[in-house]
């Protein structure tokens, strides 16, 4: 089975700074992979490289079995991967309802509004803030505000960026909770947490990566003492 | 009353100018010195019009508002499109519309010479009188159209797809992006719709401004004071700037001289901005706040 994503030797970084090397990682379509590691380890220069949002990279991103490195960020979201980020990246001044329709900026407006009630279904906190700015919300109604917006389009492949990051424990396991009954329809997760034990039980594959590499790759589920273990990078789905 | 009067025809107009340079400051971070060539093309092509087609109002109009929507198009293509996403974009683009400037003057220069040339009363001759003041028909005419024109502006920047997108872009680029709105798609519809606005405004002040190589230069200027005063990127702010700016400008020609006029409304924008450095927009964001 050909994996919907497909990275192969992709090294990246920022200006002379090398980030990630030469990572190896298929993911097949429907699965739920959380990639684990500390802080500054190259986690989120991995998920935002598969936007293009790096400033260099090397090696290759297939998606469906065709190379990707060319195309932009906007025309990768309209093919149906999308990436709630580090910092949320929401509209400030913009309404919160302005913001979720924004994530389904291809629908039509009947569409729209169909998925939007479906995003406050999940996060009925924001139902309350809907003519709100979203410049105004609480930390963690940004991140809600961040997370529905990106279940908001059509999408197969849902990179997430540390949705604990900077939030109360509470706020943080609430939004898990969340997002462990997500019916993502089929489409693949790919999660980055520097907190496994937020991932146990609901996450299929643990990807761990240290200093940019892949060092270990191993089925969810299992308990672990949450080191970075030392283990040669395979690949793995194909 | 003719101070009002004044002050609200030329917010209006002012009003179109800055909306644009605004926009495409804050949405894709582009300080389009070509606005005022943009101006002067909507002019040529409103005395085109008149010449070739017919002198109807209606015709000079079209005629303005779309050859000001192609020279938008035409900084789009020649500016933005090779330059977008290369390094040092913003001084990149300033100094390319510069050039662009130079060279649509020079070609207006090359192509109709420098005689000025005239266009028709558009909204005819009667005047009306109204608290003891004399108001002429294209005064009342230019600021009902032009409110008009910016309330249409307004919704479909509140209610159209593309109008979300332009929003979202001038609040955070990377976001927008990343919800699939195209920086290039949304480039060109702002410059095209500010190079509408601008032709717009150029039929308006027609029987101020007639049609000669150098007559974009004061509305840019006009249009970057309205633009820095109102906070980039907010239409509120531009519009209540347009109206200082055009307050500025009545009374200071109506008390001082015509002559202190570009002196008071830099004035204006220094005092402003010292106070309030995001301009109009941060005052109305503090006192939301």
């Amino acid at each position: 089975m050909t994996p919907v994503l497909d990275l192969r030797k992709l090294s990246a970084g920022y200006g002379p700074l090398r980030v990630l090397h030469e990572i190896d990682l298929a993911v097949a379509g429907g699965e739920r992979v959380g990639l684990v590691g500390l802080n500054g380890h190259g986690k989120t220069t991995l998920l935002r490289s598969v936007m293009g949002l790096v400033d260099w990279r090397r090696g290759e991103i297939e998606l469906d079995g065709k190379s990707i490195l060319r195309t932009p960020a906007h025309r990768l979201a309209r093919a149906g991967i999308v990436l709630m980020p580090q910092g949320d990246a929401l509209f400030p001044g913009l309404s919160v309802r302005d913001n979720l329709d924004s994530g389904a900026f291809a629908a039509g407006w009947r569409e729209r509004k169909k998925r939007r009630d479906r995003v406050l279904q999940l996060f009925p906190r924001l139902a309350d803030r809907l003519d709100q700015a979203a410049g105004t919300l609480s930390g963690g109604e940004r991140r809600m505000c961040s997370l529905g917006r990106g279940l908001m389009p059509d999408a197969r492949i849902f990179l997430i960026d540390e949705p604990s990051l900077g939030l109360a424990p509470g706020v943080a396991a609430g939004l898990y909770s969340t997002l462990k009954e997500l019916d993502l329809a089929g489409g693949t997760l790919i999660l980055a947490e520097q907190n496994q034990t937020l991932l146990e039980g609901w996450i299929g594959k643990i990807v761990r990566i240290h200093g940019g590499r892949i060092v270990g790759i191993e089925p969810g589920g299992a308990p672990s003492d949450g080191g970075p273990a030392v283990d040669e990078g395979r690949r793995t789905g194909t | 009353m003719t101070d009002v009067v004044t002050t609200i025809n030329l917010a209006a107009i002012y009003g179109l100018i800055g909306v644009g340079i605004s926009l495409t400051w804050a949405g894709l971070g582009f300080l389009n010195l070509a606005h005022g060539v943009t101006f002067a093309a909507g002019l040529y092509g409103a005395w085109w019009a008149q010449e070739n087609i017919s002198d109807h109002p209606s015709v000079i109009f079209l005629g303005g508002i779309v050859v000001g929507a192609i020279a938008g198009t035409v900084v789009w293509l020649s500016v933005f499109v090779p330059l977008d996403g290369k390094p040092n974009w913003d001084t990149r683009s300033i100094v390319a519309s510069l050039g662009l400037a130079i060279i649509g003057v020079n070609t207006y220069f090359l192509v109709f010479g420098p005689q000025r040339k005239a266009i028709e009363y558009l909204f005819g001759t009667t005047k009306f009188k109204l608290a003891g003041s004399t108001i002429t028909a294209d005064k009342s005419g230019a600021i009902i159209s032009a409110s008009v024109v910016m309330l249409l502006v307004v919704v479909a920047l509140v209610r159209s797809r593309i109008g979300l997108g332009v929003r979202a872009l001038t609040q955070n680029p990377e976001g927008a992006a990343l919800v699939g709105i195209g920086r290039r798609q949304a480039a060109f519809a702002i410059l095209a719709v500010s190079g509408a606005l601008a032709g717009f405004a150029a039929v308006l002040l027609s029987q101020v401004f007639y049609p000669e190589p150098n007559i974009g230069y004061l509305p840019l200027l006009k249009g970057l004071i309205v633009a820095l005063l109102g906070g980039l990127g907010s239409i509120p702010g531009a519009v209540i700037a347009a109206f200082m700016v055009g307050a500025t400008e009545a009374v200071t020609a109506h008390y001082l001289d015509q002559s202190w006029v570009l002196l008071t409304q830099f004035g204006l924008i220094a005092i402003v901005l010292l106070v309030r450095p995001r301009g109009v927009a941060g005052i109305l964001e503090a006192s939301r706040a």
